[in-house]
């Protein structure tokens, strides 16, 4: 009865010949296509670095206008900008500005990133529901996948730095994006689309009139979601050299600097409810705009 | 350093070394067997730390097999750091051992600890001691020989291209919060690299670090940063270490550059790191002759780059290490224990 006691494995032997196999196989792969996959990248890390020269670089009463002013265009709400503003400069008080800048950055770039490539595939799957089942669980992996397994042979591909750590902040934020982009044009009223065809509306119109401007308010709380996890991963993307507030977290963490800690996870709160507040007051904004011209 | 005594941590470690032994009890007591019971007694229950890097991985497991099979005591392996454990280990007194600890970092709140009577030096568990500073790959080196200290290598940075600064060289840094990052900045600015079109690079986390050596190496590219032996990826990846050019300045480093407030720090090598083995007050008085074998136990950097650079080419664990190492070079352990003690062993293998 030993098969009961034991579970049937393969032998150790069997696995460590598996394992060699494909270390061995993706060693080749990195050897062969590194270098070509890194120069795939490289516009990636241009854009990375330059929005981190434009926030860094900037004097900073430009940068705390400039986002007040963002704030302000996307909320029309007083009391946001004035926290926005309240808030950068206790973060720049407090010693930690040129950290919180290169961490903005970063998320900003994660976030066009996910936008750019989440917005079309949700798309798509809302049009065919056969890549709706090929795409759920994908997500679903890329959700739960703990981050550092595919973190390290992406360092194997493209070293340390900006660009590893902005692929593994997009695979576990953009879900979201993918999720509620689907959600909000399946949700559309089926009279409506019924009535933009008896207006002879081609697909194309459908879409892009009716659609998605009737979705944008899903789609916000599902860009909304991706900031908010691009923001949890900072700590865990400065684990393979990305600059910003992860860093002296990891250092705190390491030496129980409580202090240290302390201020920099704050700093994080504080432009994750930044980041929150604005663009949920935008989604508000775009609904009850939506309402009004539907009457 | 400045040593502060870290409380919150040392009682968290403390509290789950303590409900670990106390599950340990309960097994022990219904697996009681009389002529075990009597080693037990000699022994009786031990916390190992096992650090979290490959070396000290293996040698906890080491100890837990002669431990436990040699000499009857109840192992318990508990994770660990170097200021976590060594903090714990002072202000609670748990775990018992540390098998591989760098003092270095830790030397003052340390030596007082032992000054005390609290804790107690062992074997000086890697006899060649732990070697830190700038490393090159094997194959940069061997193209350009004129490299040979940390000046060469740094009039050259247009062989460690950084990726993310055109034109500049990268120096990698040593993990976030790690004693040596703060050596690693301060030794970049003692030998004004950045003056020299350096950028230091900081690499974040061990993983980081490792894979920026192993990307480097599996394409060739240069690589040049901070790194110490004994360690797998410099059995797997041979890397030269570079030449300080300057004696270790102990004074100044141990005031200024291990520092983070250090306005002008000076070149000087790394310490030759002394790595010991350090146990608790209490197990120095109830562990009998099992602290004998601790204070015996010693092992060269030759052998311990062997058996990690086996490990790393067998994927293999702490514990499959431990094994591998017990079951084939008793001549280098069976001296560190009594022969019947080394009988038991080779017997449970």
């Amino acid at each position: 009865m030993a098969w009961l006691k034991e579970f049937p494995s393969l032998g150790s032997d069997a696995l460590g010949e598996i394992r060699r196999t494909v270390d061995g196989a993706f060693r080749g792969f990195t050897r062969e296509h590194g270098e070509m996959m890194e120069r795939l990248f490289d516009p990636l890390r241009d854009f990375l670095l330059a929005s981190e020269r434009l926030l860094t670089q900037s004097p900073w009463p430009f940068v705390v206008g400039g986002i007040a002013l963002i704030a302000w265009l996307a909320s029309r709400s007083l009391k946001i900008v004035v926290g926005t503003v309240i808030t950068l400069l206790l973060i720049g008080f407090f010693g930690m500005w040129g950290d919180t800048m290169k961490t903005i950055s970063m998320i900003f770039v994660c976030t066009v990133v996910a936008l750019v490539v989440g917005l079309p595939l949700g798309i798509a799957m809302s049009r065919w529901d056969r890549l709706q089942r090929v795409i759920n669980p994908t997500l679903d992996v890329m959700q739960t996948m703990p981050s550092f397994v595919y973190l390290i042979p992406v360092v194997m591909l493209l070293g340390i730095g900006r660009v590893p750590g902005l692929i593994a902040v997009v695979i576990y934020a953009i879900p979201p994006v993918i999720r509620f982009t689907n959600l909000g044009i399946r949700l559309v009223d089926k009279d409506l689309l019924e009535a933009a065809d008896a207006f002879g509306s081609s697909t194309w119109q459908k879409m892009h009139q009716v659609q998605l401007p009737l979705a944008l308010p899903t789609i916000m709380a599902g860009v909304n979601q991706t900031i908010m996890l691009s923001l949890a991963m900072v700590v865990i993307a400065s684990m393979i050299g990305v600059q910003g507030l992860g860093q002296p977290v990891l250092k705190a963490i390491s030496n129980q600097y409580f202090t240290m800690g302390i201020f920099n996870g704050l700093a994080i709160v504080g432009i994750a409810i930044i980041f929150d507040r604005v663009s949920q007051a935008y989604g508000k904004r775009l609904q009850r705009h939506l309402e009004v011209v539907h009457g | 350093m400045t040593y502060t005594p870290h409380l919150p941590l040392a009682v968290l470690t403390s509290a789950l070394a303590l409900s670990a032994c106390g599950k340990k009890e309960e097994a022990a007591s219904a697996a009681a067997v009389a002529p075990e019971a009597a080693v037990a007694q000699a022994c009786g229950k031990v916390t190992v730390a096992n650090m979290n890097w490959q070396s000290a991985e293996v040698l906890a497991h080491i100890d837990n097999i002669i431990l436990s099979k040699g000499y009857g005591c109840e192992v318990e392996l508990v994770p660990g750091d170097t200021m976590p454990t060594l903090t714990a280990m002072m202000e609670k007194g748990q775990p018992d051992v540390a098998p591989e600890a760098w003092i270095n970092a830790v030397r003052q709140p340390l030596d007082a600890a032992v000054k005390e009577g609290k804790l107690h030096y062992a074997a000086e568990s890697l006899k060649d001691g732990g070697v830190e500073g700038w490393w090159i790959p094997k194959y940069v080196a061997d193209a350009n020989p004129s490299i040979k200290t940390i000046d060469d290598a740094l009039k050259h940075p247009e062989l460690f291209p950084s990726a993310e600064n055109k034109g500049k060289g990268a120096v990698h840094n040593c993990p976030s919060g790690w004693n040596c990052q703060l050596t690693t900045v301060n030794a970049f600015k003692a030998w004004g690299a950045a003056k020299q079109g350096f950028v230091l690079l900081d690499t974040g986390s061990a993983a980081g670090l490792d894979g920026s050596i192993a990307k480097a190496y599996e394409r060739k590219q240069g690589w040049l940063g901070y790194y110490w032996a004994p360690t797998s990826i410099l059995g797997k990846y041979e890397m030269v270490k570079l030449d300080a050019g300057y004696p270790h300045d102990k004074e100044a480093f141990e005031t200024c550059n291990a520092k983070a407030e250090c306005d002008k720090p000076v070149k000087t090598d790394w310490a030759r790191a002394e790595v010991f083995t350090v146990v608790t007050d209490r197990f120095q008085k109830a562990g009998g002759p099992a602290v004998d074998y601790l204070k015996q136990r010693a092992w060269g950097n030759e052998t311990v780059n062997a058996l990690l650079a086996w490990m790393s080419a067998n994927q293999a664990t702490g514990a499959d290490g431990a094994a591998h190492f017990l079951k084939t070079q008793p001549e280098v352990w069976s001296g560190w224990v009594s022969p019947e003690v080394a009988e038991k062993v080779k017997a449970s293998l």
